[in-house]
């Protein structure tokens, strides 16, 4: 039979599959812990929150978890699939369907459990709240006109300012697997979004807080926030930035600066890492003679290399000649952090301001310096 | 014969000389024609573009020229973090034009080449998993492994950002495990293959580092493995050197060999001692040797 105007009026069925999850369930007043699996009916367009809904609507009122908005703005909705954070309500389930995979889906990491998949977030919250997540202009008195700004002087800050805080990035932090206390990806992001913002007044304070023990050289470069943001914020990237800023300003009397400088005064000097200096360097002469019996047991394996000679790579006065001329080209510091979609775009523009030593540039009331100029 | 760029980074220059031995003592066999760099300096393995950015990036694109001043169109490298900072670079230079021509101008004004864009940069691992290196890896690893149970350990930077390596799936890689395989080992799975050895901040943070470092030991060591195989020469440090600070901070005492990845294929390869150069590690390898009755 032919299709007629009339077939085609009226909603169409909504086409359905048999969805199959394992939750990890999860009491903190008993501590039992139970995999327990699912198989409900859903609609093909369905992501894993709807999944999640329909079996605490079908089949386990029981089931905990947190959701708002469904559409990946409010950060409600994070927990691991297969091990890997996401937001739940970004996950569509018909290729995992299609695939015959049946994936398991438990709470975030790095942050206790109060049920099922719902974490306790207070300690990120106080990360959170470390970092003083607020502008501090730096002036007293009310000015008579507003301070205006340009996009271009925004930009640096922008893909710090798309976080949700859900806190993906944070379940898998490898670092604050081993120190609970690191401030850890989201907070360092939300350090950097106020560092680089053209209105704060409050970056050195900011830098030196963040510079503590369990700061920016607490992180281990294992890139995890990067590949879990489901925003596109790359913390990673944030934290490589307030180092640099840190280190432009100064702000240099933590070993994990002192190690950073160390790799630039050996580019500079004899092109490759000047490895056997790299100890006192970073972690000064006292500490290092405390280490020398592990040093002995890796010298007898040849692993600390006698650094004279040294291992020099030809034509490195072209590395100290490149060293010596950017230093004056305007890309210090976090400046010099080239990242994401539109690359150097963003930062050549916000030479008109970007970071706080700038904003005497830009006075109150006056248009601010067109891009490119 | 495929000719390639070789960019040994620092320390198979200086303390995993092991690694660079291995590397070429293994390439003819596996039809790599490796062309030297003598010019190239540190990538800055991270640190610099922690400390100044816009000067890794200049190191960087003065690799690249130079690797492509040999002719070649693959840059090789041997180690994750290199992997990571060239392909960051490189990456960024080929998709922004203004920055190229920025600094192009600047490497030129110190007389170093122009970089066209014209450079791939991939980790010996990824050249030999798949296509014709995996057939020539086959070949190659003639006297096999005898069912030696080999625990990959991938580390971070060969992995995440997945959007500037790519290589494969970043949280279930499979090349190490094709590659123990084609060398007739039986590879062992454990979660912590994938994650951070610590490395990076050993010297700053040596107890947060610890805390990273037992879990691929103690994991793999659990699950019966009689070596680890990595592809970052960073890595094997951390997990050679530092198992006597794990012993002294826990006592627990893993004696856990770890192999370079070149190491690995060559012993399946078979490669002599000079080239192979266990003496250098801190963790013997002699039970391996013996399994293998080498």
């Amino acid at each position: 039979m032919s299709e007629t105007a009339f077939d085609t009026i009226g909603p169409a069925p909504t086409p359905t599959m048999d969805v199959a999850l394992k939750i990890w369930r999860y009491s903190s007043r008993t501590g039992e812990r139970e995999l327990k699996e699912y198989t409900v009916e859903a609609p093909e367009w369905a992501c894993l929150l709807d999944v999640l809904d329909i079996i605490k609507d079908r089949v386990d009122g029981s089931l905990a978890y947190r959701k708002s908005c469904r559409m990946m703005i409010c950060g409600s909705c994070g927990m691991r699939m297969d091990g890997r954070a996401v937001l739940a309500c970004k996950e569509r389930m018909q290729p995992i369907v299609e695939s015959g995979h049946v994936p398991v889906i438990s709470a975030m990491g790095n942050m206790p459990i109060l049920k099922d998949l719902v974490v306790d977030m207070d300690p990120f919250w106080s990360k959170i709240r470390a970092m003083k997540p607020w502008l501090q202009p730096g002036y007293q008195e009310r000015p008579e006109k507003e301070y205006r700004f340009s996009q271009e002087q925004m930009n640096p800050i922008h893909k710090e300012a798309l976080c949700i805080m859900c806190g993906c990035c944070v379940s898998e932090c490898n670092s604050m697997e081993a120190d609970p206390e690191f401030l850890g990806p989201a907070a360092l992001a939300k350090g950097f979004r106020f560092v680089g913002d053209p209105r704060d007044g409050a970056q050195i304070e900011r830098l030196n807080e963040y510079n503590g023990e369990h700061g920016i050289w607490d992180c281990t470069r294992c890139y995890f926030c990067n590949e879990r943001c489901p925003k596109g914020v790359d913390p990673r990237d944030s934290i490589a930035k307030l180092g640099a800023e840190s280190i432009e300003q100064g702000i240099d009397h933590d070993l994990g600066a002192k190690h950073a400088k160390w790799f630039v005064k050996s580019a500079k000097t004899t092109g490759w890492l000047r490895e056997t200096e790299l100890v006192p360097k970073t972690q000064g002469y006292v500490s290092a003679i405390k280490q020398t019996k592990f040093a002995l047991g890796l010298a007898r394996r040849g692993k600390v290399p006698i650094p004279f000679p040294p291992h020099v790579a030809e034509e490195v006065s072209e590395a100290r000649a490149l060293h010596d001329l950017i230093a004056g080209q305007g890309r210090e510091g976090a400046k010099g952090i080239v990242q994401g979609e539109r690359g150097l775009a963003r930062i050549e523009r916000s030479d008109a301001g970007g970071a706080k030593r700038d904003i005497a540039e830009v006075t109150p009331g006056e248009e601010p310096a067109p891009a490119g100029h | 014969m495929p000719r390639v760029a070789y960019y040994k980074g620092c320390l198979a220059s200086l303390s995993a000389k092991e690694l660079d031995t291995s590397t070429r003592a293994l390439a003819p066999k596996l039809n790599l024609e490796l062309a030297d760099l003598e010019r190239v300096t540190c990538c800055g393995a991270g640190d610099i573009h922690e400390a100044e950015p816009d000067y890794y990036l200049h190191l960087n694109a003065r690799i690249l020229a130079y690797a492509e001043e040999t002719g070649a169109d693959t840059l090789m490298t041997i180690c994750n973090v290199c992997t990571l900072n060239l392909r960051q670079a490189n990456w960024q230079l080929k998709n922004d034009e203004r920055l190229l021509e920025r600094v192009n101008q600047n490497l030129e004004t110190v007389g170093v080449p122009a970089y066209s864009g014209n450079v791939e940069v991939k980790h010996l691992l990824w050249l030999i998993a798949e296509g014709e290196g995996y057939e020539l890896l086959k070949q190659a690893a003639h006297k096999g492994l005898k069912g030696l149970r080999v625990a990959p350990f991938y580390g971070c930077q060969i992995l995440r950002p997945s959007k500037l390596l790519g290589f494969e799936n970043p949280d279930r890689p499979w090349s190490l495990e094709a590659i123990i395989e084609a060398c007739g080992g039986e590879p062992i799975d454990y979660p912590a293959k994938i994650k951070c050895c610590g490395f990076p901040i050993i010297q700053a943070r040596e107890e947060v580092a610890l805390g990273e470092l037992i879990q691929p030991i103690e994991q793999a060591y659990e699950a019966g493995a009689d070596v680890i195989v990595t592809p970052c020469p960073l890595c094997h440090l951390s997990l050679d050197a530092w198992q006597s600070k794990l012993k002294d901070a826990t006592g627990k005492d893993f004696q856990m060999p770890i192999l370079h990845l070149s190491q690995l294929i060559g012993v399946a390869a078979g490669l002599e001692e000079s080239e192979l150069k266990f003496k250098r590690h801190v963790v013997s390898v002699k039970p391996m040797l013996e399994k293998l009755e080498v």
